[in-house]
């Protein structure tokens, strides 16, 4: 009776289902805390989607996937010489990431017949080939005939304009290096528009679009998050409460409600949001936090509540003024979380 | 290894191109005697400190209007071993000679190929309402020599010239072309050529023949009267088919310059039925490449088939002189079957040749206040 994600089964799976029938080529992305679904189960969702090949996000994530989705696994984070020797039995079901003309040599020495995509530097600046890497990572191929390159890896920022441009400048340096065998393109973040048109122009490549948020997040009227009501205290003006002693600026309630820091409750993450507006709110709230209290991520009936204090481990204190309505013990609460960073004590799925 | 580039004498440039397999008849020294317009200099590439010539270029220099400044244009130029991985060092000293002549800017048009499509799926790609343009279809063949330079001018700086428009509207990035060698390097035959081709082609050449159209060309010095019966045919289907004609002095210039260059570099051809002229051509030839650069028909006698029976006589030619391509110039980009332009492409498919794309135009700014004033300048002629 924690932090509790519910999910809508039938609309998340239709969801699911329909998004991956408009997107042949799919590759889940099932990584981190699995999209607060964990990544066990979005394995096991995989399993059932149907699809040929799962990505996650390091090395250590793969035994949790592994037992649950019998098909390839993709490691986004590029392959280093510092990394342990892989469990032998997933070795052939691994694709590694590649991205150091250096480290084509070093994982072919360690492992042979390694399957690999080779990612390409984009304006992300993250990891990969600059185009002469490139050229020079084909011939080092070249002198291990075991290897199996399983295409080129595109990492793109999210949408600022069309990446067509930009896929296209890298495609063409991948022509350019004379890779022997390169007929495939795993990309991220591009529109439905800008696959077809790919898929169109590049039609002698198999084009496979990576996709996590979207894919699994993509239908959020099918997730609620609720927390439940663990106490309920009526508090007076001058009353102290909490770890620090502090004082209730007015008649009302506190409320002790489950998820905390545990949880990933109270983390100031950023939203991934810039406008104008998100800002100004950003600043509201810092506003509120001068007079002692911060916006808390829970609601009732709609409305958001304050923390009465930061958030604990695994609970949060809310305070609730005179004349809002008292919920119950055991009640549950609305709670907007940051899926990507937030655990669920509870996941439910009808 | 580093290169000096320097002017050298039409003689040394056009020594060069006469030592290639091919050279774009634009990158020759009689070309710019055909520009007259701009100020011309032949340059040359060697290995720093020889005389070892490793490169030729034409350059035209045109002046931006009120300053004495220059664009510096190599039309489908320059000639270099363009399969290099350091283009840099070939084109920096380029850049440096040029700036030193006065150039804010220099453009280029490497010859090389970025992507090809055979006959079949051009023929698919106007049949698809989808397609509209043939980079919305995956080509037969993608050039990895071709990438490379793309890479390596987007890498020094260079910046890729849209297709429409630009100076003078640039030359052609996609042009038709007739591949007269298999891949594995020996000639086509004249019947390979000719089974290549659709029933439609194959059928007007076999009528024309029927017809009696009698074929006959001129080359080495053409005379006044044969330009006159080429020129007075042209200037009649620029009027039929809607395009500017170039007065008669602009062919004088190029049949003198490019003849004088060598005899067989141009050649004049006619097609006659009973005395009447049905079809006038010019064609050229550089090397191992073979063009089809200027074309006129009569409006009357079409039926006796005079255009199909001149570019048959033009592609056996080529193939006789050992030529490696015989090349139709330029195509738009358009599939769409509801264009005019198509109409143009599907008379070159019927060759069975295959559309290719090159590499384009490519600018390197010198000096950047000027060459912006030279963009928007251009932008708003245009």
């Amino acid at each position: 009776m924690g932090l509790t994600l519910t999910v809508d089964g039938p609309r998340w799976r239709d969801h699911l289902r329909a998004y991956a029938d408009a997107a042949p080529g799919l590759v889940p992305v099932v990584k981190g805390n699995g999209y607060g679904f964990t990544p066990g189960r979005l394995a096991r969702r995989s399993e059932w989607l149907g699809v040929d090949t799962i990505a996650v996000g390091t090395y250590e994530e793969l035994p949790e996937v592994a037992s649950r989705f019998d098909g390839s696994l993709l490691v986004l984070t590029p392959w280093r010489p510092f990394l342990p020797d892989l469990d032998p039995a997933l070795a052939s079901r691994v694709i590694h990431t590649v991205g150091r003309v250096d480290d084509v040599d070093a994982l072919l020495t360690r492992q042979p017949g390694a399957r690999m995509v080779l990612e390409l530097l984009t304006s992300m600046r993250r990891h990969g080939f600059a185009p002469r890497g490139l050229w020079e990572a084909a011939g080092h191929l070249r002198r291990h005939p075991g290897a199996r390159l399983e295409g080129l890896a595109l990492h793109l920022p999210l949408a600022q304009g069309s990446h067509l441009g930009e896929v296209r400048r890298h495609l063409n340096d991948a022509v350019g290096a004379g890779l022997d065998g390169l007929d495939t393109v795993w990309v991220s973040h591009l529109t439905r528009d800008e696959l077809t048109t790919l898929r169109s122009s590049y039609a002698d490549f198999t084009i496979r679009p990576r996709a996590g948020t979207d894919l699994w997040l993509g239908d959020r009227g099918a997730l609620s998050v609720t927390a439940t009501v663990l106490d309920v205290h009526e508090v007076d003006r001058g009353d102290s409460f909490g770890y620090r002693g502090r004082t209730v600026p007015k008649s009302g309630h506190l409320l002790v409600v489950s998820g905390g820091t545990a949880h990933g409750i109270g983390l100031e993450a950023p939203m991934g949001d810039s406008s104008i507006k998100a800002r100004a709110s950003t600043l509201a709230r810092g506003g509120l936090d001068a007079v002692g209290f911060v916006r808390s991520p829970f609601s009732i009936d709609g409305k958001q509540r304050l923390f009465a204090e930061p958030p604990h481990m695994q609970a949060s204190m809310l305070f609730l003024p005179a004349g809002a309505r008292v919920p119950d013990v055991g009640d549950q609460i609305d709670v907007r979380v940051r899926y990507t960073a937030t655990t669920f004590d509870t996941i439910t799925v009808s | 290894m580093t290169y000096d580039v320097r002017a050298t004498t039409p003689a040394e440039h056009l020594a060069y191109v006469d030592a290639q397999r091919a050279a774009s008849f634009l990158q020759t020294p009689a070309w710019g005697q055909v520009k007259a317009e701009w100020r011309r200099e032949s340059i040359g590439w060697f290995r720093a400190g020889s005389d070892e010539q490793v490169g030729a270029a034409l350059v035209l220099y045109r002046q931006l209007p009120k300053v004495k400044r220059y664009l510096a244009y190599l039309p489908e130029g320059p000639l270099l071993d363009w399969t290099t991985d350091d283009l840099g060092a070939l084109l920096r000293p380029l850049a440096a000679h040029l700036k030193a002549q006065g150039a804010f800017g220099v453009r280029i048009g490497p010859p090389v190929v970025t992507r090809r499509w055979d006959a079949a799926a051009i023929k698919a790609g106007i049949a698809d309402p989808a397609c509209r343009r043939l980079g919305d279809l995956a080509p037969t063949d993608r050039d990895a020599a071709g990438a490379r330079v793309v890479s390596q001018l987007t890498e020094l700086g260079w910046r890729p010239q849209a297709v429409e428009g630009g100076f003078a509207a640039g030359q052609p990035r996609h042009v038709f072309q007739v591949p007269l060698r298999h891949p594995d390097g020996t000639a086509r035959t004249e019947d390979q050529v000719l089974a290549g081709m659709n029933q439609l082609w194959r059928r007007n050449i076999k009528k024309a023949a029927k017809a009696g159209v009698a074929v006959r060309q001129a080359q080495g010095p053409i005379g006044d009267a044969d330009l006159k019966a080429f020129h007075d045919l042209y200037v009649h289907t620029a009027a039929r088919d809607h395009f500017t004609p170039r007065p008669l002095g602009y062919f004088r210039t190029m049949v003198d310059a490019l003849g004088a260059e060598s005899p067989d570099r141009l050649r004049l051809w006619f097609a006659h039925h009973e005395g009447d002229l049905v079809a006038a051509t010019i064609a050229i030839r550089v090397g191992a490449h073979a063009w089809y650069s200027y074309g006129a028909s009569s409006t009357d006698k079409r039926d006796v088939r005079g255009s199909n029976a001149v570019q048959w006589a033009m592609l056996q030619d080529a193939l006789a002189a050992g030529a490696d391509v015989y090349d139709l110039r330029g195509i738009t980009d358009t599939l769409d079957a509801d264009d005019p332009h198509a109409g143009l492409i599907q008379f070159k498919v019927g060759t069975g040749g295959e559309a290719v794309e090159y590499a384009g135009e490519w600018d390197l700014p010198l000096h950047r206040p000027l060459y912006k004033a030279f963009t928007v300048y251009m932008s708003r002629r245009g």
